[in-house]
């Protein structure tokens, strides 16, 4: 029988954006997450892009996505009244995440060593841009202040053009996945002795290893590794287009697929191509990076194989070029070529192994369907799953905070602000 | 006890980034891992850049060992009739099998869930598949560079005028896939505590991947919108950018989140004028006008150092950052280094170097990285005998029969 690992955990969620997948990753593998939000509601639900692109709190996609199966409380933790409504709440609670600035909850009485007096066994994770302590602690750290000073920005894009960072709040991303994986550990220390404890993860740390080798490379070599742009260490090795978008084609380095022999062949066999000369196709049999390496300590092997590089890639771009992205990535594998396509959202939606493991969930949201991105894991008997829709801005204050802590209709009103009880 | 995951032991069966790297996750806090290697068939990583220089073979390269400290080595042919038996002692005597080669080859090797239950019934077995054990593109080959790409990172990331190039690396690897595996594996401890149950867990890198940008498909599905990259810019600040500093291509990021924010940006930029332009006068006429206003920012910023721009902006509340390199992260950051992110250990070939620590500090047991990664078999007759509870003469036995190499 399956069942959910973390059914009997409850988890207050005070986190912004910073924060938001740690929550989302405890919620989806069955814990109880309450999203603990201001009267005005969390940061992400004034971003957009919004469902129907209109604008409204409810609608936003960035605040749905990461907010399956949790439960929404609004409370003023600013107001005498909230802080106590948030402190019956934690005596209730196992794991308390949240991403506000250093000593912020502290300074309203709501800090970790206050909130162990209640609940001394609690766990509390908390997410920042660089971490509790330390002469960086208080900085400002929006995603792209994360990603620049943790060393993997410098490592992305163009020597011609600014440095760029990952796609939209990765930094983010990456805190948030290390803030879950940190707090099942503490969940998993707790289950063992009792014991809870506090959590500091840092965005910056969180995305250290991003870097592959830089760092190692510095270390060992004292060389820095800096972004290099489109350069090809040979033909057949980085991104081409192709007739409807583009590919990333990774030919010729040994033990990663089929040899550049079999892309020739290809080339080869394809009428429309312009024919590949046989002397060409000689060289291209050998063709590897292997080759290249030991080739590179002789100038004059060098500069022949220059000029072959030359043709080699003019045949090969106008072979690509010919073809939709999608029938390359098929075609190439089928032949063990390794090419992949640079797939757009669109591409993925439709992609056909997604469709065909039935990737994407259906969540109902007041009779409107929408279909939500799936699991990152498959455990068979304490599976993944969307069991509830993301919630609307304090609408379990009456179901938590009356029903459950009995507070009445004018406290929760006095701690939820304007929100108070929903109809 | 030293590590929140203590009393944990893994076989870890998995190679190169990913697998490894998660194994590595779980090393950090207490496990137990043993990675089950093989002369016969290297793991990439110990043979690729960067090695000290002047050294060379299968246990110097930082790649591999930056990802393998805390862990043990064993080494087993696993193509070798009697591995089979080996294996499954070892498996019997462990919580958690991991490996991630193409989808056949534990099947080959007869090392199948329903093996392993026989020897071990709660044996929980995390397999990492490119694209998972299903579907039409089951059997495709895939390493991160192809990852990157097919889940959707590539087109998102960089300049809309440019051509796709990702971001310098096999990005998901090093993250998002392996902590994706090390908390699917938790949560599977935790069901077992629970439950006395075992599982298959199954990551499809594609799939664990595609849910970072969750965001970008919903806007796709929800709206049909197609999202594209746009450089640094942002939908919530601006300016918004990485920009260039005094000194050989060295940068510095500048996100101005509000209208304070920019008073205090202009206040210590000494441009008053920038304050009063109308145009910038507020966010949608910042953003409106971004491209102006970062040419702008850029002929400030050129004049100075990166940390100095840094540290001015900081200290009036606009965030700001250097765009470090890996050279900076380890010497230049006073903040790294007072946190000693980065540990230093003696290893007996590499010497002695870098490796990453633990982004993740839990008061009570902290990670910690002590030992570094090992060479390559260096606890084969320490696993053989003391977990696998192998007799000295089995083990010469086995050894003499080239099975465990």
């Amino acid at each position: 029988m399956t069942s959910a690992a973390y059914d009997d955990i409850r988890i207050l969620d005070l986190t912004t954006e910073l924060g938001h997948y740690a929550g989302k990753v405890l919620a989806d593998l069955g814990a109880d997450v309450i999203r603990v939000e201001p009267p005005g509601g969390c940061d992400t639900r004034s971003m957009g892009p919004y469902w129907h692109n209109t604008p409204d709190p409810e609608k936003s996609l960035t605040f749905l996505y990461f907010n399956t199966n949790k439960r929404s409380v609004s409370l003023d933790l600013e107001s005498a009244a909230g802080q106590e409504a948030l402190k019956a709440l934690v005596a209730t609670a196992h794991v308390v995440i949240e991403s506000f600035p250093v000593g912020y909850l502290a300074s309203l009485g709501l800090g970790y060593e206050q909130l162990a007096t209640v609940k001394p066994d609690l766990i509390f994770t908390s997410i920042t841009g660089f971490g509790q302590w330390g002469p960086h602690a208080h900085f400002k750290a929006p995603d792209i202040v994360g990603v620049a000073m943790s060393g993997v920005m410098t490592l992305a894009g163009f020597p011609d053009a600014p440095p760029y960072r990952p796609v939209d709040h990765h930094g983010y991303f990456n805190a948030g996945v290390q803030a879950a994986l940190a707090t099942l550990m503490a969940i998993h220390h707790w289950d063992e002795t009792g014991e809870g404890q506090s959590i500091d993860v840092s965005m910056q740390e969180a995305l250290s290893l991003d870097q592959e080798t830089a760092m190692q490379f510095y270390d060992m070599q004292k060389v820095v590794r800096a972004r290099v742009g489109e350069r090809k260490i040979l033909p057949g090795v980085g991104t081409y287009e192709a007739s409807d978008g583009y590919i990333y084609s990774m030919v010729g380095v040994p033990g990663f697929g089929a040899p550049w022999s079999e892309l020739a062949r290809w080339m080869s066999e394809d009428p429309e191509s312009e024919e590949v000369p046989p002397e060409l196709l000689e060289f291209l049999a050998k063709l590897n990076l292997r080759e290249m390496t030991s080739a590179a300590q002789d100038l004059q092997k060098m500069a022949e194989m220059a000029k072959k590089f030359e043709i080699t890639d003019r045949l090969l771009v106008a072979f690509y070029k010919r073809y939709p992205k999608q029938f390359l990535y098929e075609e190439g594998q089928r032949r063990r070529l390794l090419i992949g396509p640079v797939n757009t959202p669109e591409d993925v939606v439709n992609s056909k192994q997604l469709k065909a493991r039935e990737w994407f969930q259906e969540v109902t949201h007041g009779g409107e369907a929408l279909l939500y991105p799936g699991a990152p894991y498959r455990l068979a008997e304490s599976p993944w799953a969307i069991r509830r829709r993301p919630p609307m801005l304090g609408e379990h204050n009456a179901e938590i905070l009356g029903g459950e802590l009995g507070l009445s209709e004018a406290q929760i009103n006095e701690a939820c602000g304007s929100v108070g009880v929903r109809a | 006890m030293s590590g929140a995951l203590s009393g944990i032991r893994v076989a870890d069966f998995s190679w190169f980034g990913a697998g490894p790297i998660a194994g590595g996750f779980l090393a950090h806090h207490g496990a137990e891992v043993i990675r089950v290697e093989s002369a016969t068939h290297l793991d990439g990583l110990r043979t690729t850049q960067p090695v000290p220089p002047g050294k060379e073979g299968p246990n110097v390269s930082g790649y591999y060992n930056n990802f393998n400290a805390n862990k043990l080595s064993l080494t087993i042919n696993m193509n070798h009739p009697q591995a089979k038996d080996v294996a499954l002692k070892l498996i019997s005597k462990c919580d958690v099998v991991m490996e991630n080669y193409t989808p056949r080859v534990f099947e080959k090797w007869g090392l199948t869930y329903e093996a392993m239950c026989e020897v071990k019934p709660d044996i929980i077995f995390a397999r990492l598949a490119m694209q998972g054990f299903s579907g039409p593109h089951r059997d495709f080959l895939g390493f991160g560079a192809v990852l990157t790409p097919l889940a959707g990172i590539t087109h998102l990331s960089g300049y809309p005028d440019r051509v796709p190039i990702g971001l310098g690396t096999n990005y998901p690897d090093y993250v998002i896939n392996p902590t994706h595996v090390a908390i699917a594996i938790t949560a599977a401890l935790r069901h077992r505590r629970r439950t006395g149950e075992g599982q298959l867990v199954e990551l499809a890198q594609l799939e664990s991947t595609s849910a970072s940008i969750g965001v970008a498909l919903l806007d796709y599905i929800a709206n049909g919108t197609v999202q594209t990259r746009r450089g640094n810019h942002d939908d919530a600040a601006a300016p918004h950018n990485a920009y260039p500093c005094a000194g050989e291509d060295r940068w510095c990021v500048i996100a101005v989140q509000s209208d304070e924010e920019w008073a205090a940006f202009c206040e210590v930029a000494g441009h008053p004028d920038w304050a009063e332009d109308q145009r910038f006068a507020d966010f949608a006429g910042r953003k409106a006008n971004e491209d102006a206003l970062d040419g702008l920012v850029a002929e400030w910023t050129r004049t100075m150092e990166a940390p100095e721009i840094m540290s001015k902006l900081q200290a009036a509340g606009v965030p700001a950052g250097v765009v470090h390199t890996a050279q900076d992260v380890l010497e230049n950051d006073v903040h790294m280094r007072e946190r000693g992110y980065y540990v230093y250990l003696d290893h007996p070939e590499a010497g002695h170097n870098a490796y990453d620590g633990s982004a993740a500090r839990l008061s009570k047991t902290p990670g910690v990285v002590s030992r570094p990664a090992p060479l390559l078999g260096e606890n084969t007759w320490q696993v053989a005998t003391e977990i696998i509870g192998l007799s000295a003469d089995e083990v010469a036995e086995l050894a003499a029969a080239s099975v465990l190499e």
